[in-house]
């Protein structure tokens, strides 16, 4: 009789257990995981609040309004004033599939959906507004329209950043798509092998090539023997396998500065090997690698191997091949954390958000954390001019001003090389760091990418002023 | 002090609750009234003012599990009236029909006394309803587990489910001779695995979690040969493993459960659509009226919990969760309190039954278990699931006031 | 106007459904209480067996007899119930050499042992069902 009181008891605390479990787990979802829920694009009721919402309108940088809503006939309607100009930044915004870019990850202030409180659902009924608040960006609408313009034709992506603020000045992907038609084009835009979807400025992976000598030349640097001299005879034998030079002939012997300048596999190689692979991730991890980006926009994590690899591998890391991936934008805030005196400014696009009567709502807050000492950057802003005074980047020069930057041209599985170039100007005062990527160009990223990166830092510097 | 405790307080809130609530639906969907639906919505407040009233006249027994499931009801038929005003109407017939069913079940209780002498009797009822479901069955939400009769569709594995607490209850409170036959434990097993295995071919994976919750709870507190636990607990792991593997409906729900997301357009279209009810709640919901519950499918049915949520809050969402608690917690009392042993064993199958179903659906819409298919003891839509809770709910009335007749002890 | 409507009552509704979580936590707190009372009880006892918290007036689970106990409406008797239904003086048990006696003292309406009116002094023993009005009594001689 009395252990079945017992277990009877076992049985009744079992249950309320399970009950408790229900409680608790509702009590946590609702205050840590509802609000990622409720802005899933795929709720049906954004779009309820949203027909009887005028949706806030985006200007850029200088005022200039490059989406707004309008009511028509009773219907609101989204008008994409540039329309394929943004529309990766930007994004749609429709019924049947959904929102990207700043349309989704700002929805609920762009449709002053304010959060669930007792005062502002009575705020709302007495003053009900049927208007969003509207984002004002960091992009200048004319260095968007000129990027545009320069990359056309093109597959890839150009991203202009102000390295001290870490406002994004312009940001293109392409091949891009229409917004006004996607609805109708959906399955031929979304099943296209091109992918015109994805941002590939952000979302994009590519083998990064001689860009990434940045990341093996810190550690070099901090290894203390950049004075070294190293013998280049046009290849080197890693582990049994031979890595060889763009030019076969051998670039005889050189120190870091110089190896840096003439973009010597050999010596990048070989340097890798000798740091190591912790050190080599070590210092990729510290300038974002294998992390997701804090952005305006969905970003993907670059990848450089967490697991040891081999020799090889090792070596073809050093000099960017290998199973090392970046997305454009991760490169880009290498480089401007170097324009930066080794502090990098984390990105964004969205610099205040405003209530329809003008009235601030929200501001972004600038967030910038040292990544490299101050003698490392210093030491990479010297080496970066070099590579355009004399070295590979040269094409990337401005009559009058000191144009800095590195370049790349990575083999990948298509056959078809990668063109990068990544740099910024002023030398003594860097206003812009850009970064070009030409995907699968077949042509060097000096020849390339570095003469549209050019033209970018030279608008950039003419025409933005603030 | 004392004095203010009785149960006129909280049958006040109950009352309370009702009025302002309905007022707020008709005030919502004004211009679809007619005067029949004031009739009837009046006709509810009394119905459940009077059969408390009642109860507590004819009933020396417990009389607070009517109570709480008044109030469970309430909830339940003003959130199906707002998602749909002739769902609602016919609920509140159902709710007629079951209250008198109570009344009837009550007194089969009180009045009969062989019920513990009836093993045969369960067991041909119990795979009689089996054939039938297979023989007439027609398939709904990708369950095989409804029957039609003259039009009105039932599903029997609700019968079935009390017809199992009384078959458990008199195999082990009732006549020993069953239980001296040799391997009778054992056999008991088979004849449960039996009904799990229909129920997995019907596709009802909620009732076949029921089901074996009962047995396993039971088995738990009465079996003699304590291995039989393990062996059962065993079992019902390769089972469940072996379902995953063969069944590819069972697969689905796994799936949808540790991540839906990617599944949004097919597959883990309900839960997402459930979750996204549930955030858009917040703590007090949107207010009555003033949401979007009808985005969920079957928000009067499986997932009226979800549907509350958003309208009424978690708040009121943890109320509801509370108020089974405390359902399943008075039925326990009763239960101990109770000398006869079958009886006690019926009183603590019917609890079980409530607490495992609630806590199997609610658990389902908020992604904390897989999905699957069951009704909301008392609070969701639907003839069958409705009557039979209430006829269950009449059976635990019965046996809380066993302890006069049997065995006069303390206690 | 509905919308505001709707608002406030969502807070009503979510207070008035934990008032009635929380009377009916309370309720059975007290019936436990009194539950548990009645079991420290071992000599004889009246125990009542209508629910507590189903009666208009208040009232204990169970009440120890000893020597003498007496009900009805008035103050000086051991349970007083406040029903007219109850007369002033209505019954008493008295114990006389470990034998229990239960005498009607000329109620209006009766007292009832077993269903049968008792119109005098009767002997009762362990099981006995006292009946006053709509209230059941069970006595229960613990030694």
């Amino acid at each position: 009789m009395d252990s079945e009181r017992k277990r009877i008891i076992t049985i009744l605390v079992a249950l309320c257990m399970g009950f408790v479990l229900l409680i608790g787990y509702l009590s946590y979802f609702q205050m840590f995981k509802a609000q990622a829920v409720r802005d899933n694009a795929y709720n049906k009721r954004l779009w309820i609040n949203e027909d009887n919402i005028l949706r806030g309108s985006i200007v850029d940088r200088g005022g200039e309004v490059l989406v707004y809503s309008e009511s028509r006939d009773g219907e609101t309607q989204r008008i994409y004033r540039y329309d394929n100009l943004y529309s990766h930044v930007i994004g749609y915004s429709l019924k049947d599939y959904g929102k990207s870019g700043l349309e989704r990850r700002y929805n609920s202030y762009l449709v002053n959906a304010n959060e669930n409180t007792a005062i502002n659902e009575l705020i709302n009924l007495i003053n009900p507004s049927g208007v969003g608040n509207n984002l004002s960006l960091t992009l200048d609408h004319g260095l968007q329209k000129k990027t545009r313009e320069l990359m056309n034709g093109k597959k890839g992506s150009a991203i202009a950043i102000n390295p001290k603020t870490g406002e994004i000045l312009s940001m293109v992907s392409l091949p891009d798509f229409r917004i006004e038609t996607l609805s109708e084009n959906w399955t031929s835009v979304s099943e296209n092998p091109d992918s015109p979807l994805l941002n590939r400025g952000t979302q994009g992976l590519y083998t990064p090539g001689s860009i990434f000598k940045i990341l093996t030349a810190v550690g070099v640097i901090q290894e203390g023997v950049p004075e070294a001299i190293y013998q280049c005879t046009g290849s080197t034998v890693i582990d049994g396998y031979t890595i060889r030079d763009f030019d076969e002939s051998g670039h005889g012997p050189l120190n870091l500065e110089q190896a840096f300048a003439v973009s010597c596999n050999t010596y990048f190689a070989d340097q890798a090997v000798a740091l190591g692979h912790d050190n080599l991730l070590r210092i990729a991890e510290t300038l974002l690698f294998n992390q997701k980006i804090g952005f305006d926009t969905e970003t993907n994590a670059s990848v450089f191997p967490r697991e040891s690899i081999g020799l090889t591998d090792l070596g073809a890391s050093g000099i960017g091949q290998g199973r090392v991936l970046t997305t454009p934008l991760n490169m880009l805030m290498v480089v401007s954390a170097v324009a930066n005196d080794g502090y990098m400014s984390m990105p964004y696009l969205v610099e205040t958000v405003q209530s329809p009567g003008g009235m601030t709502i929200s501001s972004h807050r600038s967030e910038s954390r040292k990544v490299l000492e101050i003698g490392e950057s210093q030491a990479l802003k010297r080496m970066m001019r070099e590579v355009v005074e004399s070295g590979t980047g040269t094409n990337a020069g401005i009559n009058g001003v000191k144009v800095a930057g590195k370049t790349g041209t990575a083999e990948n599985a298509s056959g078809n090389n990668h063109a990068w170039f990544v740099g910024f100007a002023p030398l003594e005062d860097p206003k812009v760091a850009v970064i070009v990527l030409l995907e699968e160009e077949g042509a060097s990223g000096g020849r390339a990418a570095a003469p549209i990166a050019r033209e970018i830092i030279n608008f950039a510097l003419n025409n933005i002023t603030n | 002090m004392k004095e203010r405790l009785n149960s006129k307080a909280p049958r006040k809130l109950l009352f309370l609750f009702e009025i302002l609530s309905l007022s707020l639906i008709f005030l919502f969907s004004w211009e679809g009234i007619q005067t029949e639906t004031y009739a009837i919505a009046v006709g509810l407040v009394l119905l459940i003012y009077f059969s408390n009233y009642m109860l507590g006249r004819i009933s020396k027994g417990d009389n607070y599990v009517f109570l709480i499931v008044c109030m469970l009801v309430s909830i339940g038929i003003i959130m199906i009236y707002r998602i749909s005003p002739d769902l609602g109407l016919k609920q509140l017939m159902w709710l007629a029909l079951g209250i008198a069913m109570f009344f009837a079940a009550y007194f089969a209780i009180r009045y009969i006394s062989f019920w513990d002498r009836l093993t045969p009797l369960y067991l041909v009822v119990s795979y009689g309803l089996f054939a039938l479901t297979l023989i007439m069955g027609t398939r709904t939400h990708g369950a095989i587990n409804w029957i039609s009769i003259g039009g009105v569709s039932v599903q029997p594995a609700e019968i079935t489910k009390i017809v199992l607490v009384f078959l458990l209850a008199a195999f082990y409170g009732g006549d020993e001779k069953y239980r001296r036959i040799k391997n009778a434990e054992i056999l008991l097993m088979l004849v449960i695995y039996s009904f799990i295995g229909l129920l997995f071919l019907q596709r009802d994976l909620g009732a076949a979690l029921i089901f074996f919750g009962i047995f396993a709870g039971l088995q738990y507190i009465y079996t003699q040969d304590r291995r039989l636990i393990w062996a059962n607990l065993g079992l019902a792991a390769i089972g469940g493993i072996a379902g995953y593997i063969l069944f590819d409906h069972v697969k689905v729900r796994v799936t949808t459960w540790l991540d839906p997301w990617p599944y949004i357009n097919d597959k883990g279209y309900q839960i997402t659509q459930s979750l996204f009810a549930i955030s858009e709640g917040g703590f007090f919901g949107t207010g009555l009226g003033r949401g979007n519950p009808a985005f969920i499918p079957l928000s009067y049915n499986d997932f009226i919990f979800s549907a509350i949520s958003e309208e009424m809050g978690i708040f009121t969402g943890i109320g509801i969760i509370m108020l089974f608690m405390l359902l399943v917690y008075r039925g326990f009392k009763i239960a101990l309190r109770q000398d006869n042993q079958f009886f006690r064993i019926l009183a603590l199958g019917i609890s079980m039954v409530f607490g495992i179903q609630s806590f199997i659906i609610i658990g389902g819409v908020l992604k904390v278990i897989p999905l699957t298919g069951l009704t909301l003891p008392f609070v969701s839509y639907g003839g069958s699931s409705v009557v039979t809770s209430f006829i269950a709910l009449g059976i635990l009335q019965g046996t809380s006031e066993k302890r006069g007749k049997a065995g006069i002890g303390n206690g | 106007m509905f919308d505001l409507l709707s608002i406030v009552l969502k807070y009503v509704f979510v207070f008035i459904i934990y008032l009635f979580i929380f009377t009916i936590i309370r309720m059975i707190y007290l019936d436990i209480r009194s539950v548990d009372y009645g079991n420290l009880e071992s000599g004889a006892y009246l125990k009542l067996l209508n629910r507590i918290d189903s009666l208009p007036y208040n009232l204990s689970d169970s009440y120890p007899v000893e020597g003498e106990l007496t009900l009805g409406r008035q103050k000086e008797n051991i349970i007083q119930i406040k029903d007219p239904y109850i007369s002033k003086k209505h019954f008493r048990i008295i114990k006389d050499e470990e034998e229990f006696f239960l005498e009607d003292l000329g109620s209006s309406n009766g007292t009832y042992l077993n269903g049968e009116r008792v119109l005098d002094v009767v002997r009762i023993g362990k099981g006995d069902i006292i009946k006053v009005g709509e209230l059941e009594f069970i006595f229960i001689d613990g030694a």
